[in-house]
């Protein structure tokens, strides 16, 4: 994919899965996250996690990636640093059915409408409804209305996405990737929100589940 | 915040394979060493126990990655490794997967009957939806369509077959993935587009992995999840590998719905295709070399001057059959036509109809009972009938296609009505039928042949060249579908 070179020298040894593992394994400080993305096609997936890695929207630059799979880590205040590591999920209706398949040992879900959408809303809460159903139960989840820039045409207001992410527990912000207007803020709070909350670390991907004991995603905290 | 720098991407690292034969060739320099004696004891201990076990997937898996993490632990405590830094460690974990895996290749690889007839039904699934698939039945955008660029991503995949360590498979598909990834990149700089997420991205993995049609897939892919070390199918590779997983996953789920098609018109479309590769079949003469014996059936409806009822024309094809392509050139020969029966059944709307009396063809193998053989012949002997028949009464010669001793008609019939199978001889040896074939040896014979035994199976092209897919898919159609006897490399 071309995308080591587009990130010279930054974080090389942390961001292959050859050392990953033992990364997290010998070093709690250094969280490693999977984060699912989850939403309508053109709701601007892609182009919000483009904006959280790169920190420029311009498509037409030539570094851009392709943004399917894309790691980015991010340093709390008390320098714990969070690698989340997002997987993108195609979101035409006929890929539906194929959503498990990604979200299975997901610790954070990111659900994404279009704020000019009504339809991809209701999609939204297609999505909270099958991670609720079929999902993890310790997710957590974010509601995200992206293109919020485009507050002219807006059709879903903020205040009934707000009571319905209240509802079901989720954290809800409105975001535009054309503006980079809460893209940092999406992904520090659900990195704090993880965090913090360390009773339910078992959220954090290991793949040595269950059977790990060393690693900070698995032990159990009394 | 202050961002922790990009660790995007990150496929050099986890997969590039520039250092992958330095690794294997240093693992292999390793086990040399006079202190690497238990470890190399353990190894071969641990690859016979495995290979006298009959196959069970779960626990084959996880005695493989138990054997791998505890040999990794111990390479860790070892002196040969002292003072290596965790690549070289990592790297001698690679070589030793490497190593153990592809030493049981055979025994592990599409070593159960499932695995082996769910590859052959996936297969022969793409081969027909490669026929008319299009990029917009999969929400492809037109500007992101591209064939000719997709065919190197193809190429990537096919390559799959080529290896057998879990990791040079998985980085087939890897490299493929990146092949998309980088032309849709290309497309969407130049068009101004969104930068390609999941949206654009798998909707052409599955494209390409349709007209790729690599044979064996779903066994690749359950052998990489079952035998790749699950602590390094992380992170990049993961996801890809969830990918083509899916990818597998729709493609079985593929009906008209998926494509945005009319069910009915999905179903002519997927019984056009099959028609269509039985015709191609015939006509493609250069392909027969990969099996040393191919059966290949053809219903045909010829109307005949003289009566109008429907005839079975079987077509046996072996290393004969270039003399018959000979005389066939005769018009109108029988193969003008069953190409025109098979041109004509195309057309037909209700193509099933026509097999629905025949209860063999879609049989495999390992469907069959020995009580099915008495049926089974004396049904092949009413067709040898027939088709003799026609033959002699297109006055062309029988033999050009089977060459068969046939006693006279009237002794066959009886033989039909007795049902004595044991008298009854072709005395062709490309057949490997004798007289005194027993039932219970042919059998036995029929079970390895059809691959179900591993030690049959070759590396390497086990479905013949990849270009023939579609004569290879109808093979697979047929009944007596394959004999085939795969080049062993190695």
């Amino acid at each position: 994919m071309g995308c080591a070179s587009s990130f010279p020298g930054k974080n090389v040894g942390r961001s292959g899965s050859l050392n990953g593992e033992q990364t997290v394994a010998n070093d709690p400080k250094n969280i490693r996250v999977k984060l699912v993305l989850l939403g309508d096609s053109g709701v601007g997936k892609s182009c919000i996690v483009l904006r959280f890695v790169r920190g420029q929207f311009d498509p037409t630059s030539k570094v851009t990636v392709g943004a399917s799979f894309l790691s980015q880590t991010i340093a709390l205040q008390d320098s714990t640093t969070v690698k989340f590591e997002i997987w993108d999920t195609a979101g035409q209706e006929r890929y539906a059915a194929l959503a498990p398949l990604y979200y299975r040992g997901a610790a954070v879900a990111v659900v994404v409408y279009d704020i000019t959408s009504p339809d991809s809303f209701l999609k939204a809460q297609y999505w909270v409804k099958e991670l609720q159903k079929h999902g993890s139960p310790d997710i957590v989840m974010a509601l995200v209305g992206n293109k919020a820039d485009l507050h002219e045409n807006r059709k879903v207001s903020a205040q009934d996405a707000m009571e319905y992410a209240e509802k079901n527990g989720m954290f809800f912000i409105e975001t535009s990737a054309k503006t980079a207007d809460n893209i940092n803020q999406l992904f520090e709070g659900t990195g704090i929100y993880l965090y913090r909350n360390k009773t339910q670390l078992s959220w954090i991907t290991c793949n040595n589940r269950p059977k790990c004991r060393s690693c900070i995603c698995c032990y159990e905290v009394p | 915040m202050d961002g922790g720098g990009g660790g995007g991407g990150g496929a050099s690292d986890a997969f590039g394979s520039s250092t992958a034969p330095l690794a294997w060739h240093d693992f292999l320099e390793r086990m040399r060493h006079p202190s690497a004696a238990d470890f190399v004891k353990s190894i071969k201990s641990f690859i016979v126990s495995f290979s006298n076990r009959a196959p069970d997937p779960e626990k084959d898996s996880a005695a493989v990655q138990e054997f791998l993490a505890s040999m990794e632990g111990a390479f860790r405590a070892h002196m040969l490794w002292a003072g290596s830094s965790e690549e070289e460690l990592e790297s001698a974990g690679e070589g030793l997967e490497k190593y153990v895996m592809t030493k049981l290749f055979n025994r592990a690889f599409a070593s159960l009957p499932e695995d082996v007839q769910r590859d052959e039904e996936l297969f022969e699934k793409m081969a027909l939806l490669q026929q008319f698939i299009r990029p917009e039945n999969l929400d492809i955008k037109p500007q992101f369509q591209n064939e000719t660029s997709w065919l190197l991503a193809q190429k990537e995949l096919q390559k799959i077959n080529m290896y057998k360590a879990p990791r040079d498979k998985l980085v087939c598909i890897l490299n493929c993935c990146r092949v998309i990834n980088n032309l849709l990149l290309n497309v969407s700089i130049s068009s101004n587009e969104n930068p390609p997420g999941a949206d654009e991205f798998l909707p052409v993995l599955i494209y390409v992995t349709v007209k790729a049609n690599p044979p064996q897939l779903h066994s690749n892919l359950v052998y990489i999840q079952r035998y790749r070390r699950q602590s390094r199918l992380v992170s990049e590779a993961a996801y890809f590998f969830t990918n083509i997983l899916s990818t597998e996953s729709f493609i079985w789920s593929i009906n008209g719905e998926a494509l945005t098609m009319d069910e009915t018109e999905f179903q002519k479309k997927m019984e056009s295709s099959r028609a269509h590769l039985l015709g191609l079949s015939i006509n493609t003469e250069e392909n027969r070399n990969q099996t040393t014996e191919n059966i290949i059936e053809h219903s045909i409806d010829t109307s005949r001057s003289q009566g109008e009822s429907q005839s079975q024309v079987y077509v046996r094809e072996n290393k004969d059959h270039e003399k018959a392509e000979q005389n066939a050139s005769r018009p109108p020969s029988i193969s003008d036509l069953e190409t025109k029966g098979v041109a004509d059944l195309v057309k037909e709307d209700e193509l099933t109809e026509y097999f629905k009396e025949y209860p063999y063809l879609y049989a495999s193998a390992g469907d069959l009972t020995v009580d099915d053989v008495e049926s089974l012949l004396s049904c092949y002997k009413t067709l040898v009938l027939k088709y003799v028949s026609l033959c002699k009464g297109m006055g062309s010669n029988a033999s050009t296609f089977l060459e068969l001793s046939i006693r006279t008609d009237s002794k066959l019939e009886n033989e039909l009505a007795s049902s004595k199978i044991d008298h009854y001889s072709l005395d062709n040896s490309s057949m490997d039928v004798t007289p005194n074939d027993s039932l219970a040896h042919r059998d036995a014979k029929l079970e390895i042949l059809e691959g179900h035994d591993g030690k049959d199976k070759g590396p390497i092209k086990l479905k013949g060249n990849l270009s023939d897919n579609s004569t290879v898919a109808a093979l697979h159609h047929a009944e007596h579908k394959v004999t085939e006897k795969q080049d062993v490399i190695q």
